[in-house]
C-alpha cells in the first residue's frame, strides 16, 4: 500500500516537472523581443560624443556598449523610410559624414513618420556595433529602436 | 553651334556620371534558412548595410555588422549570434568585388539593366569567392540594386548542432537590394 502512494506521489511529481519544462521550452522557444520603449537605457550620450568613443577603441567600446540600450540625443540628418515602410534615422552633425543610425522598430513607425529632418531627437535602441569607412564615415548602429519622449 | 552644344553636354554627362561612385548606408540584406522541415521560418532582415559602387571601374563592396540581422523571435537571434556566427569574435561581414563588364551598362539612360558580379565575400572569419547575377534600375540619377544568391553555410565553417540540423538550411538563400545615391566629396 505504502509503496503504491509512493510511485502515485512520485509519478506526480515527474509529471509537475515534465510539465514545467515544456512550458518553459514553449515560452522560450516562442520569446520575442522586448519593447525597446520598456528598457531602462545602459548608457546615454549625445550623437558626435557616441560616435567618438568608437572612433577611439572601437574594440573596447564594441565590448562595453555591445547588446546595451543606448539613448542617444542628436539632430536629425536623415528620415529614411524604406520600400517596406521600415525607417531609420540618422542623428548627428549634419556636415559629417559620419552618424548614429537608428533603425525603428516596426511597432513604432507611426512614430517615425513624424519625425522631420533637421529638428533635434532622442533615440533609444540597442547597439549592434560600428562601422568605419576612409569613404563613408563612421556609423555606429541602433537596432530595435525608438523615439524616446523622457526628458 | 547646337551640334557642339549638344555634344559638350554628352561629354559633360557622361563625365559627371562616370566620375561618381555611388553609395548606400541603408542596404538591405535578408538571410533566409529556412528548410522544409523547419516549423518556422528561419530568417532574418539587416537594415543597416553599407554599399559603394565605382560607375567606372565597376569596384563594388558590401559591409555589414552581423548583430545587425533582426530576427522575429529573440531565441533563434541570440543562437544565430552566439552559436553559429559568432558575432562577438566576427562582427562584420564583407564583399569586394566587381561588376563584370560595367562599360556595357549606359548609367545616363534610365533603364533595367542585368549584370553580373564576382569578388570574395567574408563571413565568420572565411573568405570563399562567389558569383552572381543581379539587376540595376537607373532611375532619375538613382540606381537600384538587386541580387540574390545562395551560400552554403559549411563553406563559412558555420556549423549547426545535430539537435537542430534538419530545421535550419544547409544552404541560406541571400537577397540584397540597395538604393543608391551619387556620393558627393
Amino acid at each position: 500500500m505504502k509503496r503504491k502512494k509512493i510511485i502515485r506521489y512520485s509519478l506526480i511529481v515527474l509529471f509537475v516537472i515534465v510539465a514545467a519544462a515544456a512550458f518553459y521550452i514553449y515560452k522560450e522557444y516562442n520569446r520575442t523581443h522586448q519593447d525597446t520603449a520598456s528598457l531602462k537605457p545602459d548608457y546615454s550620450f549625445e550623437a558626435a560624443d557616441f560616435i567618438r568613443e568608437f572612433e577611439v577603441n572601437e574594440k573596447e567600446s564594441n565590448k562595453k556598449y555591445g547588446d546595451k540600450v543606448i539613448r542617444v540625443k542628436g539632430i536629425v540628418k536623415q528620415v529614411i523610410k524604406d520600400d517596406q515602410g521600415f525607417y531609420t534615422l540618422a542623428l548627428g552633425d549634419t556636415s559629417s559624414m559620419s552618424s548614429v543610425r537608428c533603425s525603428i522598430d516596426s511597432m513604432h513607425s507611426k512614430e517615425a513618420a513624424t519625425v522631420t529632418k533637421v529638428g533635434m531627437i532622442t533615440v533609444k535602441g540597442i547597439c549592434s556595433g560600428f562601422n568605419s569607412d576612409e569613404l563613408l564615415g563612421s556609423d555606429v548602429i541602433l537596432i530595435r529602436g525608438v523615439i524616446d519622449h523622457k526628458k | 553651334m547646337k551640334k557642339a552644344f549638344v555634344f559638350l553636354l554628352s561629354i559633360f554627362l557622361t563625365a559627371s556620371v562616370f566620375g561618381q561612385r555611388y553609395f548606400t548606408k541603408n542596404g538591405k540584406i535578408n538571410f533566409d534558412a529556412t528548410s522544409p522541415s523547419s516549423p518556422e521560418r528561419v530568417e532574418a532582415v539587416n537594415r543597416s548595410v553599407t554599399c559603394v559602387v565605382d560607375l567606372k571601374t565597376g569596384a563594388l563592396q558590401f559591409a555589414l555588422l552581423m548583430k545587425g540581422f533582426e530576427f522575429e523571435r529573440a531565441l533563434m537571434e541570440e543562437h544565430f549570434n552566439e552559436n553559429y556566427v559568432e558575432s562577438n569574435k566576427f562582427p562584420k561581414s564583407e564583399f569586394k568585388g566587381k561588376i563584370k563588364d560595367v562599360d556595357e551598362i549606359d548609367f545616363t539612360k534610365d533603364g533595367t539593366y542585368k549584370l553580373k558580379v564576382k569578388g570574395d565575400i567574408t563571413i565568420h572569419g572565411e573568405t570563399k569567392e562567389v558569383e552572381t547575377e543581379g539587376k540595376l534600375v537607373v532611375q532619375g540619377g538613382k540606381i537600384n540594386a538587386d541580387a540574390d544568391f545562395n551560400l552554403k553555410l559549411s563553406d563559412f565553417k558555420i556549423s549547426i548542432p545535430g539537435l537542430v540540423a534538419d530545421k535550419v538550411a544547409k544552404t541560406a538563400k541571400i537577397t540584397v537590394s540597395c538604393s543608391l545615391e551619387p556620393l558627393k566629396n
